[in-house]
């Protein structure tokens, strides 16, 4: 599939699946968050055998990242149920792994790409399932709970911001995967071009390529002015 | 000089975006680049048209996306999470599949599956079960003789003419002949509750 991003030479994957630090990403590694601190601490917890009060502070660090996974989940996927299913694979991955984290990296870039690994992954799956039957990019489901969750809105309103919520997506679907991946980790991630770089083993300067280059695309297929 | 050319050239699309990104992170941009900003109207207006897009098509995915994860959906994630990892961290539990059953099985060489005693009460209960069984038949044969009684009446006495009356007569015998001695073994047994013809006749 184009829309894999998996990072090519330098990435390295354990057998869980969780992705090792490499030698560019420490050497990108700014000071200490708090997210990261309370990793480590998690960490300490787990290796001491402490498990009850290492998950209680996991819950901490799982409110902090749940709303920015879940963004990026969705837009990966553009299925809540698969969204919701990526986002709490990646967290429990992360507690599983716990051990393994390392603070070279900040904690949002390990979880943000254990969490993205999981999302192409599904992906894959989703294409695969596409093929052999018809999908609708928002199922009803999702649709009724937007509807619920904006009940002051007009059905014009609603209908007007649907259409171009979907023209949106359907653009960001036609960019070529590491395009769509770069884009979506700068757009909706909240991520600097340094740290798409640790997170997808890519240059900082092909990054910046592959956002510019998306963006254009974008802005020509929605209509905008270059 | 260099700010003369920087003022001659406009910004390239490139510069636009780094500039765009940097102001999102909150960081300083690049000084020459701010300094046409603040002087080309033309490319100002162009970062404002890129801002503006690229602050929609943000807004648009990050609203869609709370409209759909809800507090409320988000709470659940959190404890569907919180169950997951609950055995992480604990040794695996062996459940040995069927457990009882398996023990059982194992044993089942060394001592008797069932005591004794139930093998000895289940005799019996089919014993006495046979003993009433065999004496409430006795019972009802000679209910069936004053019922039947009851009821061969009305066909004897119901002949419109004596020939069918002795037409009937010769088919019940012919069919207690035929009954007599059953060759069928598994018949004999129903021949003993079933009332003959000769017996009502005879207690007539």
């Amino acid at each position: 599939m184009s829309g894999d991003l998996r990072p090519v030479a330098d990435r390295t994957i354990d057998a869980a699946g969780v992705p090792e630090p490499t030698a560019r990403g420490r050497a990108a590694v700014p000071p200490l968050s708090d997210d990261t601190q309370l990793a480590v601490a998690i960490r300490g917890l787990v290796e001491r055998g402490e498990m009850d009060e290492a998950r209680e502070r996991f819950a901490d660090l799982v409110t902090q990242h749940q709303r920015r996974a879940s963004r990026i989940a969705y837009q990966y996927l553009r299925d809540a149920g698969d969204a919701d299913e990526a986002v709490q694979d990646a967290f429990v991955k992360v507690f599983s792994h716990i051990t393994s984290y390392r603070e070279a990296w900040p904690f949002e870039v390990w979880f943000t790409r254990i969490l993205i690994n999981g999302c192409l992954d599904r992906r894959k799956a989703q294409l695969r399932r596409d093929r052999w039957m018809a999908g609708a990019e928002v199922s009803s489901a999702d649709e009724a709970r937007v509807s619920a969750a904006n009940p002051g809105n007009d059905p014009e309103h609603r209908l007007l911001a649907r259409e171009r919520r979907s023209r949106i997506a359907s653009a960001i679907d036609r960019l070529d995967g590491r395009q769509r991946t770069v884009f979506m980790l700068s757009h909706y991630g909240d991520c600097s071009p340094r740290e798409i770089s640790v997170m997808t083993g890519l240059k900082e300067s092909t990054v910046r390529v592959h956002l510019f280059r998306a963006v254009r695309k974008l802005r020509g297929l929605l209509g905008a002015k270059s | 000089m260099k700010a003369l050319e920087s003022l001659s050239r406009h910004l390239q699309d490139e510069r636009l975006l780094d500039a765009y990104l940097a102001a999102r992170q909150g960081e300083r941009l690049d000084p020459p680049v701010a300094e046409h900003l603040a002087d080309c109207g033309a490319c100002r207006v162009r970062y404002e048209e890129l801002a503006q897009f690229m602050d929609l098509v943000r807004q648009e995915g990050e609203t869609e996306a709370d409209d759909i994860f809800t507090p409320e959906r988000l709470r659940r994630q959190q404890m569907q999470i919180a169950r997951r990892i609950e055995h992480v961290g604990r040794a695996a539990r062996v459940i040995s599949f069927p457990g009882r059953f398996v023990r059982r099985t194992m044993t089942a060489s060394a001592t008797p599956s069932a005591p004794r005693w139930v093998a000895a009460a289940a005799a019996a209960g089919l014993f006495i079960g046979a003993a009433l069984g065999a004496s409430y038949g006795w019972g009802v044969r000679g209910g069936y003789a004053v019922a039947g009684d009851r009821r061969m009446m009305p066909v004897a006495t119901r002949g419109t003419t004596p020939g069918e009356v002795a037409a009937d007569d010769a088919f019940l015998s012919e069919l207690e002949l035929a009954l007599e001695h059953p060759h069928t073994r598994e018949l004999r047994a129903f021949d003993a509750l079933t009332p003959h013809v000769r017996e009502i006749r005879d207690s007539q």
